[in-house]
C-alpha cells in the first residue's frame, strides 16, 4: 500500500492562496491581541514552499473509499514562509501601562503618549515536529488535530531587528499567536476548507451567504419566507403548510434551516424510487456516492413484489424500507412514519373495490423486481451544470420538480430497454399497453417509475381524496397534491409534450390551485391512470422526500454531535468517529 | 465626580497641609477634568459615611450585565472635620473641572509639627489607610499615606489580583514638595519601573519674604511651571521621558482665567497642548490638540463645561418667642452679603475629531448626588450609542 502526497498541487491552486490568507487573516484577528498590537494583522504574503514536510505513518485506524483516520508523525524544515502586515504601538511605556490596574499606575504624564507604527513581520525558517491526527470522511470532512505543539522553532524578523528589546518581544508574542493558532484554529481552518472541497451543501450554502453579504440591498428578495417553497418540509418530513410557513421567522434557528436546505431531496426521492421500482432512469446526483445493494435485503423485496398487490404492498414497501441502499428508510420508529403506515392501509383496504387493472401492474412490478436483482455500484460523482438549472427551474414550483427536472437530462442509452419493451406488453391490458409502451419508447425514464410502483396504488385514485381528511398526516399534503390534480386537465400526457407542459406546469399551476380534487377521478381511461399514477407518484415522492428530511436531519444531528461527543449510536453508513486522545 | 474615599483623601491633604496640585503629575489636570473624564457604565450606587473623624466606609454596588461591587474603609490618624453627607457637600469639591490654581504656600517649618510633653516628643506622623475589596473579582486594593514631613510624603499603593502577572503590584511614592519645586521619585514592582519626575515654578520663592507686592494690573497674572518626567523599566530596559510647562493665570488676575499647557515626548515624538479657559463665571471651554512629528498622526479634542446654578431657598424664620411675647414682629435683618448660589449641575461635553461624544450630567437630588453619562459614535451610524450609565452617591 502506498499513499501519495502531492505538495505542490496544493499551491498551484491560485484560488488556495487567496483563500487561505482569508483565513489566516480571520484566524490571526480573532484571538485577543497584545497590547502592542493596536491594528488588524494583515496576511500580506503566504508561500508553502517547494520543500513538502516528512510525513511517518505511525497508524492508521480506519480506511475506506471515503474515510480515514491515522496517526502521523509530520517534520518540517521547509522553506514556506508568511508576511504579517499591522501596526504597532511603539512606545513600551504605552504597552506596560495597558492592562496594569489603574490604582498602582505611575501615571506618566505624557512619557505614554502612543506612537504606532506600521509594522511587517516575515515568519521565516518554520520548523515543526507534531504528531498529527488525521481524521477524514467524506461527509464530515477532514479533521487535523495535533497531538502536541507542533511549533519547534521559527525566525521572525521584522522592521524592528534592530532593537533588541523590541526584537526579542515580538518573538515571544509571535511564537504564542502561532502556538494557539496552530493548536486551536488551524484545524477548524481546515475543517472549513475539507467541507468547502467535498461537501456541496456546505459550499452552496456559503456561497449563498457571500452572495446575501454581497447584495445587501436585494435581501429582501432572497428572503426565503417571501416566497416559500410549496412543499416545504421541516425536520421531522412532515409538510409545512403555507400559513404555518408564514408564522415562520427568519431567526427562527435550526429547524427553519433543515426545512429549507434539502433542496435535492426530491430528487433524491426519485433516485430511491427508481431503485425500488426498477426504474431504468437514475437521477444523477451530484457528488453522491452510491453504495451497492446489500444482498440479504434486497431478497426480501422479491416476495413482497410477487404476492398480490393489494397484499404486499406494505410489505414490500418495508422490506424495500429496510433495504441498504445509502439513503435508508429504515428508521420508521417515529410517529410520522406510524402515521404514514397506518394512512396507507387504509387507503389499500379501500382500494381492494377497484378493478384489475392493478394485477397487470403487479406483475409488472415483479418482472422489474426480477430483474433487478444485480448488484450495482451507481457512481454519480459527475458534475453536470444542466441538471442544476433544472432543479434551479424546478424550483418555482416544487410539487412537480422530481419529475420536471428529470427530463432535463440528456437521456443516456439505457442496454435493459428493448428488454424492458419486450416483456411489458404482453402482461398489460391493452390500452395500458399502449401507454406504456409510448412512455418506453421515448426512453423518458421518470414516466416508467410509474407502473411499477404506485400501480398498486394507482386503483386508489378515488379513495385518496377521502381519506385525506382521516390523517393528519395526508391533510397536510393537501396543498401540494393541488397542483398534480391541476394537470390532469391537459387532455394527454404524452412524452413528446412533456418539456412543454412542463414549462407550462411551472406558470400555471399555482392559479390552477383550487381546481376541485376528484374531478378525474371516476374516469379510469389511460389518461386518467397515468394521471392517477402521477398523483400517486408525487404523493409517494413527497413522503419519500418527508422521510429523506428526517432522515437528513437525523444526520445532521449526528453530524453535530459528532464534534461534541461520540455516544451517538453508530450506524453503518456513517464514517467512523474523530479520534480523541485518552487524556 | 470624585469618589467618596477620593474626597476624603483629599480631605487628609488639606487638613495636613499637602499641595496636591502642585506636582508634575497635575500638570494637566484642568484638561483631563473637562475632556478625560470618565462616564459611567451602567447603575452604580455608592454608600458611604465618615462614621468617626477616623474612619470612613464606603460600599459600592454595580452592575454591568454582572453585579459587581466593592467594600472600601479608611482610617487616618489625622481626624477629618470635612463635610461628608452628600446633601451638604459643596459640589465644586467633588466635581473636577477647571482647576485654579493657588497661590503658593510657604510650607510648614518642621519646628511647627513637634510636640514635646515632659521633655519627650510625642507627636506623630499622619498616616492614612485605606483598603478596597472588589467583588466577585477578589481584587484588593490597599494605600499607605504618610506624611514623613511637612514637605515630605510617601505613598504606598499596592494591588492583588490572581489576573496580574506575580499576583500583586506595588508603587512606592515619595514626594518632596517645598512649593517652589517639587520632586517625586517612584519605584513600581511591576517591570522594576524606576521613575522621576519634578517640577519647577518659576516667579517669586514662596520660602522668602515676599518683599514687592505682585504687580496685579499687567495684562496676564499668572505662573509659569515647567516640569519633567523619566522613566525607565530595569526589567524590560524599556523607558520614558517628557517634558512640560503650563501657564495659568493666578486668582488675582483680573481678566478671563486660563490655562494653558505643552507636553513634548521627545523619544516618540509627541506633543500635546491644551489651552482651557474660563468663558464665564458658570463656563469653561478647553481644547487639546495632539500631534506626533513622527507618524504625523493628530488628534483635536474640543470640551467644554457648563455649571448651572440655583440661588438658595431662603430659611423661613421663624418669629422668636421674645417677639411673640411682646406682641411685635421681628426686627427685619437685611443679609448683608448675598447667599452663595448653589450648584443645580454641571454638563460637561467633549467631542473629538473622530466623532466621538462624551455627555455629562452631575447634580444632586436631595440627598443623593448622581452623575448620569453617555458616550456616542457618530462615525457609526447604526448604533451610535456606546454606553450610557448612572451613578449614584449617598454619604452621610
Amino acid at each position: 500500500m502506498a499513499f501519495n502526497f502531492n505538495w505542490s498541487p496544493l499551491t498551484a491552486d491560485a484560488d488556495f492562496y487567496k483563500r487561505a490568507q482569508e483565513m489566516l487573516t480571520t484566524a490571526l484577528n480573532k484571538s485577543p491581541k497584545p497590547p502592542i498590537i493596536v491594528d488588524d494583522i494583515l496576511v500580506n504574503e503566504l508561500n508553502l514552499g517547494s520543500v513538502p514536510p516528512d510525513l511517518e505513518i505511525l497508524e492508521i485506524g480506519d480506511l475506506a473509499e471515503d474515510r480515514f483516520r491515522g496517526i502521523f508523525k509530520m517534520c518540517y524544515t521547509g522553506d514556506a514562509f508568511l508576511t504579517l502586515k499591522t501596526r504597532v504601538q511603539a512606545n513600551p511605556l504605552n504597552t506596560y501601562l495597558f492592562s496594569k490596574p489603574s490604582f498602582t499606575s505611575p501615571q506618566p504624564l505624557a512619557a505614554a503618549s502612543g506612537l504606532t507604527i506600521p509594522l511587517q513581520i516575515t515568519l521565516s525558517e518554520i520548523k515543526l515536529s507534531a504528531f498529527i491526527i488525521l481524521v477524514f470522511s467524506l461527509q464530515k470532512g477532514l479533521t487535523l488535530v495535533f497531538r502536541n505543539d507542533p511549533l519547534e522553532s521559527i525566525k521572525v524578523s521584522s522592521t524592528f531587528d534592530s532593537i533588541p528589546f523590541v526584537r526579542d518581544y515580538l518573538q515571544k508574542e509571535i511564537e504564542m499567536q502561532l502556538r494557539t493558532l496552530m493548536m486551536d484554529e488551524l484545524p477548524a481552518i481546515i475543517h472549513k476548507l475539507s467541507l468547502r472541497l467535498w461537501c456541496p451543501e456546505y459550499k452552496a450554502q456559503e456561497d449563498q451567504e457571500i452572495a446575501a453579504a454581497a447584495e445587501k440591498p436585494e435581501e429582501v428578495a432572497i428572503d426565503p419566507f417571501a416566497s416559500p417553497p410549496q412543499d416545504a418540509v421541516d425536520s421531522r418530513g412532515n409538510v409545512v403548510d403555507a400559513s404555518e410557513i408564514s408564522s415562520l421567522t427568519l431567526d427562527g434557528g435550526s429547524e427553519i434551516h433543515s426545512l429549507f436546505s434539502q433542496k435535492n431531496l426530491i430528487r433524491l426521492a426519485t433516485l430511491t424510487d427508481s431503485h425500488r421500482t426498477l426504474s431504468l432512469f437514475t437521477p444523477s446526483i451530484r457528488d453522491a456516492v452510491f453504495r451497492a445493494w446489500a444482498g440479504p435485503s434486497e431478497r426480501g423485496d422479491s416476495p413482497g413484489s410477487s404476492t398480490p398487490a393489494t397484499l404486499g404492498l406494505i410489505r414490500s414497501h418495508s422490506a424495500l424500507g429496510s433495504s441498504s441502499t445509502t439513503y435508508t428508510f429504515s428508521n420508521r420508529t417515529s410517529d410520522d412514519g406510524h402515521g404514514v403506515m397506518s394512512s396507507r392501509s387504509s387507503q389499500i383496504s379501500l382500494s381492494n373495490a377497484t378493478t384489475g387493472l392493478h394485477l397487470g401492474a403487479g406483475r409488472h412490478s415483479r418482472s422489474h423486481a426480477n430483474r433487478k436483482k444485480k448488484n450495482r455500484v451507481v457512481n454519480l460523482r459527475k458534475s453536470k451544470t444542466t441538471d442544476d438549472i433544472a432543479s434551479e427551474s424546478g424550483d418555482s414550483e416544487t410539487s412537480s420538480v422530481a419529475p420536471a427536472s428529470e427530463p432535463a437530462f440528456p437521456t443516456r442509452p439505457i442496454p435493459e430497454e428493448p428488454e424492458d419493451n419486450i416483456i411489458t406488453p404482453p402482461h398489460s391490458p391493452s390500452g395500458k399497453v399502449r401507454f406504456r409502451t409510448s412512455s418506453i419508447d421515448l426512453g423518458d425514464s421518470p414516466r416508467k417509475l410509474k407502473p411499477s410502483r404506485p400501480a398498486n396504488l394507482s386503483s386508489m385514485t378515488l379513495p385518496e381524496p377521502a381519506s385525506l381528511d382521516s390523517t393528519p398526516t395526508i391533510q397536510k399534503e393537501d396543498a401540494v397534491i393541488v397542483p398534480i390534480y391541476s394537470r390532469n386537465h391537459r387532455p394527454s400526457l404524452s412524452a413528446s409534450s412533456y418539456p412543454m407542459e412542463k414549462a407550462n406546469n411551472t406558470t400555471s399551476a399555482p392559479l390552477n390551485a383550487s381546481v376541485p380534487y376528484l374531478e378525474p377521478a371516476p374516469m379510469l381511461s389511460t389518461d386518467g391512470a397515468s394521471a392517477a399514477g402521477g398523483i400517486l407518484e408525487q404523493a409517494w415522492i413527497l413522503k419519500m422526500a418527508g422521510e429523506i428530511a428526517r432522515r437528513a436531519h437525523d444526520e445532521k444531528t449526528a453530524r453535530e454531535g459528532f464534534w461534541s461527543s461520540q455516544s451517538q449510536s453508530v450506524r453503518e453508513d456513517t464514517p467512523p468517529p474523530a479520534y480523541q486522545p485518552k487524556a | 465626580m470624585l469618589e467618596f474615599m477620593d474626597y476624603v483623601q483629599h480631605a487628609f491633604y488639606n487638613a495636613s497641609h499637602w499641595n496636591y496640585e502642585n506636582s508634575y503629575s497635575q500638570l494637566t489636570a484642568t484638561a483631563r477634568g473637562l475632556l478625560d473624564f470618565e462616564t459611567p457604565r451602567g447603575l452604580r450606587l455608592n454608600v458611604s459615611s465618615l462614621s468617626s473623624p477616623n474612619f470612613a466606609t464606603s460600599y459600592n454596588l454595580g452592575s454591568i450585565g454582572v453585579v459587581d461591587g466593592s467594600l472600601s474603609y479608611l482610617y487616618t490618624s489625622l481626624p477629618i472635620h470635612a463635610t461628608s453627607q452628600s446633601g451638604q457637600i459643596d459640589l465644586h469639591e467633588v466635581i473636577r473641572g477647571y482647576r485654579q490654581i493657588q497661590e503658593l504656600r510657604k510650607p510648614e517649618e518642621s519646628w511647627m509639627w513637634e510636640e514635646w510633653q515632659a521633655g519627650k516628643r510625642i507627636d506623630k506622623r499622619d498616616t492614612l489607610f485605606y483598603g478596597r475589596l472588589y467583588l466577585p473579582q477578589s481584587t484588593l486594593e490597599a494605600l499607605y499615606l504618610r506624611r514623613i514631613s511637612p514637605t515630605q510624603q510617601f505613598k504606598l499603593s499596592a494591588v492583588s489580583d490572581s489576573r496580574l502577572r506575580n499576583g500583586a503590584t506595588i508603587l512606592a511614592l515619595h514626594q518632596y514638595d517645598t512649593g517652589k519645586y517639587s520632586a517625586e521619585t517612584l519605584y513600581s514592582t511591576d517591570g522594576g519601573l524606576i521613575g522621576l519626575r519634578g517640577l519647577y515654578n518659576f516667579g517669586p520663592d514662596p520660602r522668602k519674604e515676599i518683599t514687592e507686592l505682585p504687580r496685579v494690573e499687567d495684562r496676564l497674572y499668572g505662573r509659569f511651571s515647567a516640569g519633567a518626567e523619566m522613566y525607565y523599566g530595569s526589567l524590560n530596559k524599556s523607558g520614558g521621558v517628557s517634558f512640560g510647562g503650563r501657564f495659568a493665570t493666578l486668582p488675582a488676575h483680573k481678566g478671563v482665567p486660563l490655562t494653558a499647557t505643552l507636553t513634548l515626548n521627545p523619544l516618540m515624538g509627541n506633543m500635546s497642548t491644551t489651552y482651557a479657559v474660563r468663558a464665564g463665571k458658570n463656563a469653561a471651554l478647553c481644547s487639546k490638540f495632539d500631534f506626533n512629528v513622527y507618524s504625523y498622526e493628530s488628534d483635536l479634542m474640543l470640551g467644554c463645561e457648563l455649571w448651572r446654578m440655583k440661588t438658595k431657598v431662603p430659611k423661613k424664620i421663624e418669629r422668636s418667642m421674645q417677639a411673640k411675647l411682646e406682641w411685635i414682629l421681628d426686627p427685619v435683618v437685611e443679609p448683608t452679603v448675598p447667599e452663595p448660589e448653589e450648584v443645580a449641575g454641571v454638563l460637561k461635553a467633549r467631542v473629538d475629531q473622530n466623532w466621538k461624544i462624551g455627555l455629562l450630567w452631575e447634580g444632586r437630588i436631595k440627598e443623593l448626588m448622581f452623575t448620569l453619562g453617555s458616550s456616542f459614535d457618530m462615525k457609526r451610524r447604526e448604533q451610535p450609542f456606546r454606553a450610557i450609565g448612572l451613578e449614584l452617591q449617598y454619604s452621610s
